[in-house]
């Protein structure tokens, strides 16, 4: 089926839809990712540059003005989104409001602040209610999105307290292990990712649920910020991560906490076959390339040597060539 | 047929007729949007036959960076050559399009990189200059062209690139190649600027021959990466750098503008991908914005400026695009 048209017919003879229903709606305003990403990489950079040219011309430097610059800019965002419902001559302002709004609200809120979980909390909160508030379907994507890399911040501040900020590594090449002793980094692990992976999971298969009701308008930004968080959210805390690990953390000594970028490449995957399951190819390679990134990310941080890691992507790759070999058979002979 | 239908496409259906959810999941099947069990594990078998390649790219790689001081000079070329040959031998036996030949063509491109690596690691020449990349790539051309995958091509155009990139900017006026270029008739923006027509000349030659090696993802690759030089070019032009560019700062305007105008015409001809006017458009709206600040004198309304023109011209060119895309389709449906 490659057109409305043609599926409208067919639902008409299936009886899905009366014989005499309308015809197809106009198809709605869908961009190819591309250019939402160029559109939301515009929106992101005309709202610095609004709270820069806010800063200039008038100094604010007490909370309230912040908050009031805030609160002010979001408004207008809301307003904006609300009367360009069904148009797109004012989103691209709106985003720029928005996106403004929103770091002068985190500014003012945690200017004051110097410890790293109060910082990624109000982070958090502030992106769920941005997805909860602003009526635009890219607003919330964007909002899904930053919260999950703000829930990865929460999440590591919370079980390595005053050391996650600091360093993952203590002076002598360990890793800094509080909360869960041990245990504590798979914790993380399946903490941070674990609820994504299921909210994920969950909108997928009930997505016959919510497409004709209200939810839809949460659900489908939430699918594609979640997907994006799988894929993207691991690198997105790398700045803050090189910064703490600093040059000593390369060739660290053999633990087996080195195969967790591995398991990032196997998020950014789970994410490539979910974009797959849904037709979107522009996710498909989003999370692809974020794969590649974590293949990166494994060759230059985390403890061990390269010589290890050589033969750990060895074993990877033998591993995963016979799989897809095998599967492949497989396929062929269910397909026969 | 693969349906062409999009979520929010679908999503707007389910609301239009009110869709309950029996109804709904039937519409998605009829839609055909949804791979039956069969694609979904062709999907995942593929993935983890590429994944399988990459992986033992990546050991080759991190073995030669190792740099394993057990094993001698001779034997870490020997085994490298060893792999060589075994992988071109055996591309020889299974033959691309299958994938065991496809695979075996990368990995033997990849190898390629990782014994002009372990050269230039071995005589100190470097690990990391453009002489290495601009070997690998010409080296490693022909085992692209028989490689017939798009990977194989994209990782030869990545790695053609960051030859040029290298070049131009990271060791501008250094290596061999600027001791014969270099002089007042050859300035680094002209080195920007070649590397942007390069790339272009390429996108246009693969445009026209259609080539299976070269899918579409991988042509706008190559066209991205020409409007990544020709956008640095008309950014050093608009800001008068002059240490970059020299007294040809003249050309880095006008070359960018004539390279716009010849793809935004070229795909309004054509009339069937808007990825190349997206590219152009933003190339159009960066370099604009960076000759804000040197036309308003740099005050406090310069950033008001820069905010306005990112607005007004991602409206106005994502509103184009969009509608040019749904008049396209129609047209094709049609």
């Amino acid at each position: 089926m490659s057109g409305l048209t043609e599926l409208v017919d067919a639902m008409r003879t299936r009886g899905l839809i009366a014989a005499d229903a309308p015809p197809a709606p106009e198809a709605a305003d869908e961009r190819p990712w591309f250019l939402a990403l160029l559109l939301g990489l515009a929106g992101w950079f005309a709202g610095i540059f609004v709270l820069v040219f806010l800063g200039l011309a008038f100094n604010p430097q007490s909370t309230g003005a912040l908050l009031a610059i805030g609160f002010t800019l979001s408004g207008a965002a809301f307003g904006m989104y609300f009367a360009d419902r069904n148009a797109v001559f004012l989103d691209q302002l709106a985003l720029a409001f928005s996106i403004a709004g929103q770091i002068a609200l985190a500014w003012a809120i945690l200017k004051d602040v110097d410890t790293a979980l109060p910082v990624a909390a109000t982070l958090f909160a502030l992106q769920c209610a941005v997805f909860v508030v602003m009526p635009n379907k890219v607003a919330r994507t964007i909002a899904a999105f930053f919260a999950c890399i703000a829930w990865a911040y929460v999440v590591r501040f919370a079980l390595r307290p005053g050391q996650g900020e600091d360093l993952f590594f203590d002076s002598h090449g360990d890793v800094n292990l509080p909360v869960f002793g041990a245990w504590t980094i798979p914790v993380e692990w399946l903490l941070t990712w674990l609820p994504m992976i299921v909210a994920l999971l969950w909108l997928m298969r009930t997505e016959s649920r919510w497409m004709a009701s209200g939810a839809r308008v949460f659900a489908r930004p939430a699918i594609t910020g979640l997907l994006l968080g799988l894929a993207l959210a691991g690198i997105a805390s790398e700045p803050v991560a090189t910064l703490a690990f600093g040059i000593e953390a390369m060739g660290m000594r053999f633990s087996w906490y080195a195969l967790f970028p591995l398991l990032s490449i196997a998020l950014a995957m789970f994410a490539a076959y979910c974009a797959f399951s849904l037709r979107s190819y522009g996710l498909l390679g989003l999370s692809v390339f974020a794969a590649l990134t974590h293949l990166a990310r494994f060759y230059y941080l985390y403890g061990t040597t390269l010589l290890w890691k050589s033969a750990i992507m060895f074993a990877v790759g033998v591993v995963l060539l016979a799989a897809g070999v095998a599967l492949q058979k497989r396929t062929a002979g269910v397909a026969a | 047929m693969e349906s062409t239908l999009k979520r929010g496409e679908l999503d707007a259906l389910a609301q239009a007729y009110s869709l309950n959810p029996a109804a709904t999941e039937a519409m998605l099947d009829l839609a055909g949007v949804r791979p039956t069990r069969a694609a979904g594990l062709e999907f995942i078998s593929r993935c983890l036959r590429y994944g399988g390649v990459l992986s033992l790219a990546a050991a080759l790689v991190f073995f030669v960076a190792a740099n394993w001081s057990k094993f001698a000079v001779f034997g870490r070329f020997a085994l490298l050559e060893i792999v060589l040959v075994a992988l071109v031998v055996l591309a020889l036996f299974k033959p691309p399009p299958r994938f065991v030949g496809r695979g075996a063509l990368f990995l033997a491109f990849i190898t390629t990189g990782a014994l002009l690596a372990l050269f230039g690691q071995t005589y100190q020449t470097g690990a990391d200059v453009y002489e290495l990349f601009l070997t690998w790539a010409l080296l490693g051309l022909p085992l692209a062209i028989v490689g017939q995958w798009g990977v194989t091509s994209a990782a030869w155009v990545l790695v053609l690139n960051t030859a040029l990139l290298l070049f131009c900017g990271w060791n501008p006026h250094g290596g061999v190649l600027w001791v014969v270029f270099d002089g007042n008739r050859f300035t680094a923006s002209d080195a920007i600027l070649a590397a942007g027509v390069l790339n272009l000349l390429l996108w246009f030659g693969f445009e026209k021959l259609s080539l299976r090696a070269v899918p579409d993802w991988v042509r706008r690759l190559i066209l991205s990466c020409a409007f990544v030089f020709l956008t640095w070019a008309g950014v050093l032009g608009v800001i008068e750098d002059h240490d970059f560019g020299g007294e040809h700062i003249v050309l880095a305007i006008i070359v960018p503008t004539l390279a716009i105008l010849a793809v935004g015409a070229y795909a309004l001809r054509q009339r069937g991908d808007i990825y190349p006017l997206a590219v152009v458009m933003s190339s159009f709206v960066v370099v604009v914005m960076c000759w804000i600040p040197q036309a308003s004198g740099s005050d406090e309304t310069t950033f008001f400026m820069m905010a306005l023109w990112l607005i007004g011209a991602s409206t106005v060119g994502g509103r184009v695009l969009t509608l040019l895309m749904r008049q396209w389709r129609a047209e094709r449906a049609a």
